[in-house]
Formats: structure tokens, sequence, C-alpha cells
């Protein structure tokens, strides 16, 4: 059998790309177009077989007209993911800057501090959310202890238990897992701004704020809102954090839209209702995405993309 | 080297300034794991009070003996052979996407691009109602072809950047000679790439390891969870086990960090190549 070079070359793309396609399809566009059509129909675990019967939006409207809708989206977009991206990008900042400073040269521990950021990027989520419960221990936590010993407080503070310190644990937790990728990929692009600007801008009578304001934070606006739109999809989607760490509680008091899907899903058993709160999500991320590519132009990412 | 006026108290001031912020990011970055550490060596008895201090192996001989390795096969076993399939599937892609110019082209890049991102939070209800219907619920296989399609697009993009440093003339005077593109890929390119893709392994491997949801979603047999959920079996409703949970945690990072070492660099530019260039 001869084939045409051409014809054969068609092939061979075929044939590289037919596993990608598989995943692509399979377990990405089908299950989107699936879950889409669950959302309009009022299955649960326990009719999985014969499956559900077509409500039209009902699951939408009961969701967005439901007493928790409220609590949810505030959650979701205010604490998990507003004030973590905000802490994590300035935190990120804040290492990067130090990492890259003339005084840990000087005392020759940039290396070291690099090595330090490694270990809370290393460490798995389900680990992070476990070191930073037994540090929040009541009984025998060592935040509770030392605060203890100081006189600071007179009581052990359940911090994950606590209605007025619960999300600052959780946002502790996430910004100490994920503020390392953000610190190191900021200190790349800090490394390289050319030092003869800093050095042209501080003859010309610059002061450091003003070399910071006009000369790094512009070099590194890219960056950053790479980084920011990342982290944003990142975290508004993510599950592991509030789940492992307060399994929505006390209550429902750290509900996201992540935790709610679960809970609906596999707790309550109401697949169809579930699915419209995922299809919600998607369409709030989709037009996040739109709109940040709208205002912050990402021609690098476009480029690579095209 | 910045111009400074040489003021020594204000330089005192200032070195004073970054030390303590360099002390309080080491203590911030460390102090959780280091805890941890502590912690899995202690004698945590669950009814507490003043017991025998003194370091004790005891956390992680009962883990070992309550069934903890079984979690750490399969862990290894779903996360290997996951990462070995994506790999081998990103491979060609990558190779085909980089060489080839064809309609749809643009797409398929522009769907591993987004499948970078794509919440699982919401495929988890479909995905588990088609192994469920199939007959797919606790098992491994299930669990891997998730894993592989979850890893698959990042190692594609970190796979094709490494592929557009590689000259097209290369494979095409290969193929000159009567290589096939299949020889092409594996006795050409894979040698040079090689460490593009130790690095994509790593990641998909790490990626993998940590991952909870689908795992939760697809497996309650006991014999069959990974690392992630079998951590949290420790975690009782009343009381937690503080000891397993330490050791269990100790041994389900150690790797993580061992991988995590030579592969940091990489990552960071695989990341946010275009927007650092």
């Amino acid at each position: 059998m001869t084939l045409s070079p051409k014809l054969r070359e068609r092939l061979t793309i075929f044939f590289m790309l037919l596993p990608t396609f598989a995943i692509l399809v399979g377990f990405y566009l089908y299950p989107t177009l699936y879950n889409l059509e669950l959302s309009f129909t009022d299955i649960t675990l326990l009719k999985l077989k014969r499956g559900g019967d077509f409500i039209g939006l009902a699951n939408y409207w009961e969701f967005l007209t439901s007493d928790s809708f409220f609590a949810i989206a505030v959650n979701t977009v205010l604490w998990l993911t507003g004030i973590s991206v905000v802490c994590r990008l300035l935190l990120g900042l804040g290492f990067a800057m130090l990492l890259n400073s003339q005084f840990l040269k000087n005392i020759r521990m940039t290396t070291l501090a690099r090595l330090m950021l490694l270990v809370p990027w290393a460490t798995p989520p389900v680990v992070a959310v476990i070191a930073w419960r037994w540090l929040f221990d009541p009984t025998h936590g060592p935040i509770n202890s030392w605060l203890l010993a100081t006189g600071l407080i007179d009581d052990p503070v359940a911090f994950t238990a606590n209605l007025a310190t619960v999300w600052p644990a959780i946002i502790t937790i996430i910004v100490w897992n994920t503020t390392p990728l953000i610190g190191v990929s900021l200190l790349a692009a800090l490394q390289t701004i050319p030092e003869e600007l800093n050095e042209a801008a501080a003859i010309d009578g610059a002061n450091r704020w003003q070399q910071f304001r006009y000369i790094t934070l512009p070099y590194l606006m890219p960056t950053i809102s790479v980084l920011g739109l990342m982290s944003v999809i990142w975290t508004f989607n993510n599950f592991v954090y509030v789940w492992l760490t307060t399994g929505a509680g006390p209550g429902t008091f750290t509900n996201v839209l992540a935790t709610e899907v679960y809970l609906k899903a596999f707790v309550d058993l109401r697949i169809g209702y579930s699915a419209a709160i995922g299809v919600t999500m998607a369409v709030v991320m989709a037009a996040f995405g739109a709109l940040y590519f709208r205002f912050f132009g990402l021609n690098e990412m476009q480029e690579k993309v095209g | 080297m910045r111009v400074e006026k040489n003021n020594p108290i204000a330089n005192a001031i200032e070195n004073g300034g970054m030390l303590l912020a360099f002390i309080l990011f080491g203590v911030f970055l460390l102090a959780p794991a280091f805890y941890v550490f502590k912690g899995s060596f202690e004698n945590l008895s669950v009814s507490l009070v003043a017991t025998d201090s003194g370091w004790t192996l005891r956390n992680y001989i009962s883990i070992f003996e309550n069934g903890y390795f079984v979690y750490v096969i399969n862990s290894l076993v779903v996360c290997i052979t996951a990462t070995i399939l994506a790999c081998t599937i990103a491979l060609f892609a990558a190779y085909g996407l980089s060489r080839f110019r064809f309609r749809g082209r643009s797409l398929v890049f522009g769907s591993i691009m987004g499948g970078q991102f794509f919440p699982w939070i919401i495929l988890v209800n479909p995905i588990f109602i088609v192994f469920a219907r199939s007959g797919m619920v606790n098992s491994q296989v299930a669990l891997i072809l998730c894993y592989t399609a979850f890893i698959t697009p990042f190692t594609i993009y970190l796979l094709i950047g490494y592929l557009t440093t590689i000259p097209k003339s290369l494979d095409e005077a290969a193929i000159v000679d009567g290589a096939s593109r299949f020889t092409v890929v594996t006795q050409i390119i894979l040698p040079i790439i090689w460490p593009g893709m130790v690095a994509a392994a790593t990641f998909g491997f790490l990626q993998s390891w940590s991952e909870y949801l689908l795992v939760l979603a697809l497996i309650t047999d006991d014999s069959l969870k990974t690392i992630p959920l079998g951590l949290y079996q420790y975690f009782g409703d009343v009381q937690v086990d503080w000891g397993a949970v330490m050791a269990g945690s100790v041994v389900a990072t150690l790797p993580t960090l061992l991988l995590f070492l030579p592969l940091q660099r990489k990552l960071v530019s695989g990341l946010t190549q275009g927007a650092t260039k």
C-alpha cells in the first residue's frame, strides 16, 4: 500500500493528536456539555439509572433566589478569592523584593531564602491544611500555647471554629501554600529589569519610592496581571482549602461555591441542582476572563495561543 | 548598585528592618513544616496531658502497621501510571502541534491552554455519573484516566516550549534519510528534550500526588484510597489522631520536596513564559 506524501502526513498528524483529542473531548468537552444538560433536570444520585426530568431553569432560579446564595457569593468572591489573591500578590511582591535585595546578597542569604520558599510550595495542599490545623489547634497547637504563655489571651482560641478568625485562618493557609510560586515568578521578572534604569533614575534624583513606582512596577505589571488571573481562576474554583479546613463550617459559615457544588451533589444527592451551581461558576469565570483580557490586553498570552 | 546617602543611622535602621523582615519571612514559611515534622516524632497520646517527652518513632510504626503503606502504594501506582500515559500522549501531541500547521490547530492549542485552568469541581458530577453508570466507581482505572486527562494539558504546554527550541531542519534531515515521523520523535526528539520530559513528568506526578477532589468522589473502598484521602481518615468526628496525621503528612511530603528541588526553576519559566519574555 502506498500513500501520497500529503495524505501520509495528514494521517501522521491525526494519529499523533488522536489521544489528545480523545482526552479533550472525553474529559473536558463532553462532561461540560453533559453538566449543562444535567443542570436543566431534577436528577438525583438515587435515580441515577433512570435519569431526571427536564425542569428548565428551575435549578438556577432556586439557587439564585435561595437564602444561602448571598452568603455563598460573598464568601467566594470577597474572602476566598478577593482578599486572598490580593494578600498573595502583595506578599509575593514583598518576598520577591526581599530576595532581590542587596541586603540579602550582602549577608549571603539569597540561596537559603530561595530554598525556604520551596518548603510551602512543595507541600501538597492536603498537608498544608493539616500543618496549619495543627498550629491553630486549641488544645495542642503551638500558636495557642504561645499566645497563652505570653498572656495575650486567657483562654485557647479555636481559630478554625471561631466566626471572627475562621476566614483569616483559611486565607493564611492559602497564602502560605501558594505565595511562593508568585514570589519566585515575580523575582524572575525583577531580575530582568536593567540595573542602569535605576541608576540613571537615582542620578536624576528619583527616590526609592519613585524608582519603585515608575520603573519596577511597570516592568512587573505583565507578570502581575498573568499571576493575578491565574490565581483568581484557581482560587475561585478551589475546593480543598475550605473543605479540609472547616468542611464549609462552622455550620455553613464558610460555604463557598465549590463546596456547595460538592455538598449538593454528594451529601444532598441533588446532582442536577449541583450542576446548575457549577454552570453558574463557569459562566462567572468566563465573564471574568473576558473582562480581564479586555482591560489588561495580555497580548503576549494571546500571541502564544494564536 | 544604588546611589545612597552615607547616613550610618539610617543605614542601621534599614538593615535592621530588612533583617527583621527576613526573619519573619523565614518563620512564616518554615514554622508549619517544622512543627509537623517535630510533632510526627512526639508522643501525642489522644488522652493527652503530660506524656513522657522525648522523641519516638511510634507514630510512624503505628501508621504503617495500620495500613498506611496501602495508601502509599495506591498513590504510587495511580500517579506513576497516569504520569507515564500523560507524558507519552503529550510528547506526540506537542510534536504534532509544534511541527505542523493545519486547520483547527489554534482551536486545539486554545483548548490545551484552557484545559490547564479548567475547574474540575464542575466536571466532577458528570464524570462521577459516567463512571457510576459504567460500574467504574472504586476503580483505579477510572482514577488513572482522570489523572491522565487532568495533567496532560500542562504537560503538552511545557513540552511545546521545549520543542520550539529544536530546529525543524533536524527532523527534516532524518525524514529525507527515510526515517518515519515516529522514529524521529522517539529516536531524535526524545533524547534532546529529555530534560523537558523529566520536568513535565515530575510536575504531572506532583499534581496527581496531591489531588483530592476526584479521589474523594470516585473512591470509597479503603483498600483503593490514595494518600490525600487516607490522611483524612485520622480526623475522627470528635478527636484527631494527631501523631498519625503528622507522621502520614511527613511521608506524603518527602517525595514532593525531593522532586521539587531540581524542578522549581523550570516551572517558573514554564508558567510565566509569555509575560516575562
